[in-house]
């Protein structure tokens, strides 16, 4: 079977011309951006810098890092570099703090997302006739629009993310012959032994192919996952931040994702001393936008590890491939394929209990196969009741909290003083269980 | 097929370009737009050697131009029209397609420089009937006419067109740009400026929009007209009628 490119002229050009593209596009980029946010312009200034300092794509070295901290602190538009009625859409992300890190697109911006989709799912095979079903938690919804969009665009049938149970979304994919299934790799694990529980064979489905994103997979889960469900897997690469989930996308050659260097360019640096590392070392992922009108980022530190080729690929694309490692280089845990910060639980504990202060940990665990948020939260002299109701809506409350700013399952457990005495060291942190189980 | 890299340009101590990199591919229709004093004629001058660039590089068909006198330049394969029609006026319309030629006189090319001429005459039939007019006597629209066509004399690869429709009737404009693109299709590539943004983003493929001598965006010619900065800057006047999609 021959696999089709969607745009063979822009992923498949010459490494001259692109190095070209991605020079005119950056230098571009950060003209607008310094004229329109004061924040890039301040940064390049602090450097001694100016806009046409950047004379070739080597240069972006000496240009400043943008960082999570830096969207959140710029909350809500304080990095839009178009005025806000040229916005079409404005999206939201869980951000390091309180509050959400916001993002606006213009209708060239999606445009460009959306084919970012389709390069994606067309080179993991999908086709027209295909029949698309979308499962996201609720934290990842703005993925679930994008594969949506991207989906559309290449004319298959699609089904939307809709928050339903398990058993919802398996009835549907087995009645409706879903073809196509796009989640995360902690949905399809659950989904398969959902399906072993039941005594469903892999054959009772028209499943073909997943495209996955979010979270790093171990190359034994992944063949785990294929050889179970007899399916093929394509993993896509995305950021929260900004909502496409397909930066990066697999080919039917699996050896890395191939970034699409036409709107994005990367680096890999050392995520310590924030210098360059040279193609083939693994290190933190550093990522440009080239094209974005509405929300460009320089050089923006996504926290992710992975090491990025350049060698060609027999697909006959010519983009760089990125290899993702899995950890990271800062304090995020993903859950579910939502990032997530420390700082993040502890906003939401200080929110729910105002002024009682309590010590806290947070785990993430694997509880009959699936990834979930445990808080504990130590019940102090403010905190204390002695009704049970009390403290039982207390904990429920700090639940769907967690639940609803997150967009993942959590639970709470309202701990005495000194049941935490092992976790001193560790309070206000997330303790990643799931290694061990 | 020509490649421009970091460009800087001065007059005197003043920057007229700041850094700027561009591109054009075979058989392309490129424009750059912008306001006056944008640097967008800069560009093309510095290309053929008018104009010394101080820093940057200058790529075409893999040659380096930087540096290279005019001649030199026309040589490989760049001719430039330049704004406001600067014909010999004096002379004929014969004697000004003849010397769009000049370099290849020298080399004893007479029968392709015929065939061209009558290219040219193909193209323009109007500079046919009036070969033996004195050109200085022809209407604005007849003048731009010349001037391409003196330019496609020199058989170039790569036409550079500055300001094709400056001062021309709208029934005019629209004819120079179907010109532009008939060229286009026999198979020249074509790098123009131009102050008509929305008639050259309808005519070209791709686009630069430069301001203060620097590029801040870039894209296919669809996307900028459907760009709100573009129309906002450089559609003004016309907006309601692009708006309603009335050419």
């Amino acid at each position: 079977m021959t696999v089709e490119i969607w745009n063979r002229e822009a992923e498949c050009q010459d490494r001259d011309d692109l190095a070209q593209l991605q020079l005119e596009r950056l230098q571009a980029t950060l003209n607008r951006a310094c004229k329109s946010v004061p924040f890039y312009l301040q940064g390049l200034q602090e450097c001694g810098l100016r806009p046409s300092a950047l004379r070739s794509l080597e240069d972006l070295v000496s240009l400043p890092f943008t960082t999570r901290e830096d969207l959140n602190r710029s909350y809500p538009y304080g990095l839009f570099a178009v005025p806000l009625r040229d916005i079409v859409r404005i999206h939201s992300a869980t951000g390091t703090g309180l509050r959400p890190t916001v993002s606006g697109y213009t209708g060239n911006d999606l445009g460009i997302w959306k084919e970012m989709v389709a390069r994606c799912l067309i080179a993991a095979g999908v086709v027209p006739e295909d029949i698309v079903q979308i499962c996201f938690d609720p934290g990842l919804a703005n993925w679930a629009r994008d594969f949506k969009d991207g989906a559309e665009t290449l004319e298959a049938s699609v089904i939307p993310m809709t928050p339903l149970e398990l058993p919802k979304q398996l009835m549907i994919m087995n009645d409706y012959k879903t073809s196509v299934l796009v989640t995360t790799p902690s949905y399809l694990g659950q989904l398969s032994r959902e399906m072993a529980r039941r005594g469903l064979p892999h054959k009772t489905l028209a499943l073909r192919r997943s495209v996955l994103a979010g979270e790093a997979m171990s190359q034994a889960t992944r063949s785990h996952l294929e050889e179970g469900l007899q399916i093929k897997i394509y993993t896509a690469y995305g950021l929260s931040e900004v909502p496409g989930p397909a930066i990066a996308y697999e080919c039917q050659e699996g050896h890395g994702l191939h970034l699409n260097e036409d709107h994005f360019l990367a680096e890999i640096v050392d995520p310590a001393a924030g210098t360059p590392r040279p193609l083939g070392k693994e290190g933190e992922l550093v990522l440009t936008t080239l094209t974005a009108k509405a929300y460009p980022l320089i050089r923006f530190r996504t926290g992710d590890l992975a090491l990025l080729t350049a060698e060609p690929c027999p697909c006959g694309r010519t983009f760089a491939r990125l290899e993702m490692a899995a950890g990271r280089a800062d304090q995020l845990v993903v859950i579910r394929g939502v990032r997530l910060h420390p700082d993040l639980i502890e906003g939401i504990i200080t929110r729910m209990v105002k002024g009682a202060q309590p010590a806290y940990v947070a785990f993430v665990k694997r509880v009959e196969e699936l990834d979930l948020l445990e808080v504990w939260v130590e019940v102090n002299e403010v905190l204390f009741s002695d009704e049970i109701k009390v403290l039982e809506i207390l904990a429920h409350r700090i639940r769907r909290e967690l639940e609803q700013s997150l967009g993942i399952p959590a639970r709470v457990r309202l701990v005495e003083p000194g049941t935490m005495s092992e976790h001193r060291g560790r309070l206000g942190r997330i303790i990643d269980e799931r290694r061990n189980g | 097929m020509l490649k421009v890299r970091s460009l800087q340009t001065f007059y005197g101590r003043v920057r007229a370009l700041d850094t700027v990199s561009l591109s054009v591919r075979p058989r392309e229709i490129v424009t750059l737009i912008g306001a006056n004093g944008a640097g967008k004629s800069t560009i093309l001058n510095s290309i053929s050697g008018l104009v010394p660039s101080r820093e940057g590089e200058i790529l075409f068909q893999g040659k380096r131009l930087n540096g290279q006198p005019p001649e030199e330049v026309v040589r490989l394969g760049i001719c430039q029209v330049p704004e406001g029609r600067q014909i010999f006026q004096p002379l004929t319309v014969l004697e000004n397609l003849e010397l769009g030629a000049y370099l290849r006189f020298r080399k004893r090319e007479r029968r392709e420089i015929r065939r061209d001429l009558e290219m040219v005459y193909a193209l323009f039939p109007v500079l046919e009937e009036r070969r033996q007019q004195i050109s200085g006597t022809l209407s604005g629209g007849e003048q731009q006419m010349l001037a391409i066509g003196r330019a496609l004399m020199a058989r170039p690869a790569l036409l550079l067109l500055d300001e094709p429709s400056m001062g021309l009737a709208p029934r005019l404009v629209l004819e120079i740009f179907r010109t532009i693109r008939h060229l286009r299709d026999q198979g020249l590539t074509i790098l123009m400026v131009e102050q008509n943004a929305r008639a050259a983003l309808k005519t070209a493929d791709r686009g630069y929009v430069l301001e203060t001598g620097r590029v801040v965006l870039q894209g296919n010619a669809r996307e900028l007209l459907d760009d709100n900065d573009v129309k906002r800057a450089y559609l003004g006047r016309d907006y309601r009628e692009f708006a309603e999609g009335r050419m």
